[in-house]
């Protein structure tokens, strides 16, 4: 009964008397409105760190049997809850920051990332400790929410895992002293089954077992709008025996944004090629893929992206998958994305359609470029 | 082999050439910083005059400039939140994390638009006021003066020169302050009287004493809807307000139409100051005021 009264208030003439001045209009508005906070507060540093909440979820229609390779891909024909990411952010001392990345889902909760990173170690370096996912290419140092597709990349998923390549453990890096941006990691985790590779799962039973990594990473400006990101990684997962197997990455992210454009125009080429050589009884296993993506950001609020992938496994034949997608961003804060996909597999060519909205509250800190 | 000689001549020769190292976000406060720096001081702005200051690509060339900066001046209240985070993180630089090597030229300023409740269902606000103070000289004068304390803290040496450069350029600038501010209250109220694209105007409408009638942007960081976009006409209509007034990196095709439609005129203020070009916050904030003068009094 209530939102009658509100609605009749609402409605009554009086609020809209033309005989009333502007002036006295403004006087009476401000008599109801909140009283203003005085103009002169600070704004309170807050020593509370960064909070925020990411929700992604997603329908999905595939033709087909499915045979998505990422952790928090749709996996089937109807609704998905990818994640809700909460992470917190915040400078421990004067010599650390701390960072989480925590991911909840219908199976339970997930310490995604957790670590502390030095703020004041001389000579240009950087120290992490804890739980952090490894730096092997682009894409798997990115969460989630920050990719440009809903799934994750075919190769990403059959050669670091569902859930990329993650570890505990600690990792170091220089920033190189040259006139460009050159960056050196080496780190060492622990491998996980289920995060890296089938062969961590062996590994497992073993004991601890350390999986090293080390990443060359340059930049290259070539002017106010155009640049260019290079990468290279190396990993030496653990294998059968307690012998060691190899896997190399290259990754180049070129983007092109015209700093006197109006409507945030944008584009962006992003490439990754991975490859893995397992010692196995008899051959060494290698599996292979890459792909590559076009972004852009054609408007102030919309993005147009296209994918497609390649992957070769060892044991299975080709596949291909192309995807394109259309995204329409509410506001910074908000997305929904249509994605369309084609995986073509040896057996099977499956056509899919994904709708995934994703929305964020809080603080989030800014992303890497 | 020549080159290490000549990597070793730069070790050797760097500490007896050494400029205090600057990086601005804003190139009006590489510009500020610039002229209360002088000869003693070395300037990067990393952000263009041209580009919204709100969506900035954080570059890992900037990482490598605040990698190698003794100060690091910010606007504050958030508007660099998008980008800046992660680079003064990943500098490896103690002295861009905490004072007086972190300037945050809002803490110099009396700062507008600040909320008592706030959230995002409002737009993209910013909590601790108004970002958006660089148009403002009285503000450009009290950062100029903090600037010119931090200067001295991390260069002792030259801290009288810097306290006497800002003390110059206060005066300066409260004269261009004040004289502008009379020339614009000889305007008749009628045209002291605007529309906003974002909510970016509230210092520049304080120093000019200039009244907003109407923002095209529902709300802050929301582009107009057709909807808005009639209100908006129909307050300029009703009001005879004919100027719009933008910063050169917000679309340019709303306004346009709105002012053909009403006979008025867009102005459009770049960023800040043509800091790479050589142009000094004086003369840019000179230059957005004549633009809007010449809008207003036509």
């Amino acid at each position: 009964m209530r939102w009658f009264w509100t609605l009749l208030v609402a409605a009554h003439p009086a609020w809209a008397q033309p005989a009333l001045t502007p002036e006295e209009q403004a006087a009476l508005a401000a008599a109801f409105a909140e009283p203003a906070a005085p103009p002169a507060a600070p704004a309170a540093p807050s020593a509370n760190p960064d909070i925020a909440l990411i929700l992604d979820v997603a329908a999905a229609w595939f033709d087909g049997e499915p045979a998505q390779l990422g952790g928090h891909d749709p996996q089937e024909t109807g609704f998905t809850f990818q994640q809700l990411e909460l992470t917190l952010q915040h400078a421990v001392d004067p010599y650390l920051a701390l960072q989480a990345n925590i991911v909840f889902h219908p199976e339970g909760v997930e310490v995604e990332e957790a670590f502390a990173t030095t703020l004041a170690l001389p000579g240009g370096l950087q120290a992490r400790a804890g739980r952090f996912l490894n730096r092997v290419g682009r894409q798997n140092t990115q969460h989630p929410h920050a990719w440009a597709f809903v799934d994750q990349p075919l190769v990403l998923g059959a050669l670091l895992g569902g859930e990329g390549s993650a570890g505990v453990g600690v990792e170091a890096s220089w920033l190189a002293p040259l006139p460009w941006y050159l960056v050196l990691y080496a780190s060492v985790t622990g491998a996980e089954a289920g995060h890296d590779h089938e062969a961590a799962a062996e590994a497992e039973a073993e004991g601890f077992e350390a999986l090293p990594t080390a990443r060359l990473e340059q930049f290259f400006p070539f002017n106010d709008d155009w640049s260019l990101s290079l990468g290279a990684s190396a990993q030496l997962p653990p294998a059968h025996d307690g012998d060691r197997g190899q896997l190399y990455a290259a990754d180049a992210y070129l983007r092109w944004r015209p700093v006197a454009s109006t409507s945030r125009l944008a584009l962006s080429w992003q490439t990754e090629a991975l490859v893995r050589r397992l010692p196995e009884e008899g051959p060494t296993h290698e599996d292979r893929g890459l792909y590559t993506q076009l972004v852009l950001d054609f408007a102030e609020r919309w993005q147009v992206g296209g994918r497609t992938e390649w992957l070769d496994e060892a044991e299975g034949d080709a596949r291909r998958r192309h995807s394109a997608q259309v995204s329409f961003f509410p506001s910074h804060f908000s997305r929904l994305r249509l994605q369309l996909g084609l995986d073509e597999r040896t057996d099977d060519v499956v056509p899919s359609a994904f709708l995934a909205l994703e929305t964020l509250i809080g603080a989030h800190g800014a992303h890497g470029f | 082999m020549r080159l290490l000689a000549s990597l070793l001549a730069l070790l050797v020769a760097g500490p007896a050439l050494a400029r205090v190292k600057v990086v601005a976000t804003l190139p009006d406060l590489a510009a500020l910083a610039a002229a209360v720096g002088g000869d003693a001081v070395e300037v990067t702005a990393l952000v263009a005059p041209t580009q919204d200051p709100h969506y900035v690509d954080p570059r890992p060339s900037y990482v490598l400039a605040l990698s190698q900066a003794d100060l690091l001046v910010v606007n504050g209240l958030e508007l660099e939140a998008a980008w800046l985070g992660p680079l003064r993180l990943q500098a490896r630089n103690p002295r861009v994390l905490a004072e007086p090597g972190y300037v945050d030229a809002s803490t110099a300023v009396h700062r507008l638009g600040a909320t008592a409740t706030v959230d995002r269902s409002q737009g993209d606000i910013h909590p601790g006021g108004n970002p958006h103070f660089t148009h403002d000289p009285r503000a450009g004068a009290a950062i100029a003066a903090l600037i010119a304390q931090r200067l001295a803290a991390v260069d002792p040496p030259h801290a009288a020169e810097y306290a006497q450069r800002a003390e110059a350029l206060r005066g300066r600038l409260d004269t261009l302050a004040k004289a502008t501010r009379a020339r614009f209250a000889a305007l008749s109220a009628d045209q002291r009287r605007v529309v906003a694209y974002h909510e970016s105007l509230a210092y520049l409408l304080d120093w000019l004493d200039l009244t907003r009638v109407a923002t095209v942007e529902p709300k802050p960081g929301i582009p107009p809807d057709p909807a808005q976009t009639s209100r908006v006409l129909q307050a300029m209509k009703s009001t005879g307000v004919r100027v719009i007034v933008q910063e050169v990196y917000y679309p340019a095709r709303i306004p346009d139409t709105l002012a053909r439609l009403v006979g008025g005129s867009v102005v459009r203020l770049p960023g800040g100051a043509a800091f790479a070009d050589g142009e000094t916050y004086e003369a840019h904030v000179a230059a957005i005021a004549e633009a809007l003068y010449a809008a207003l009094a036509r």
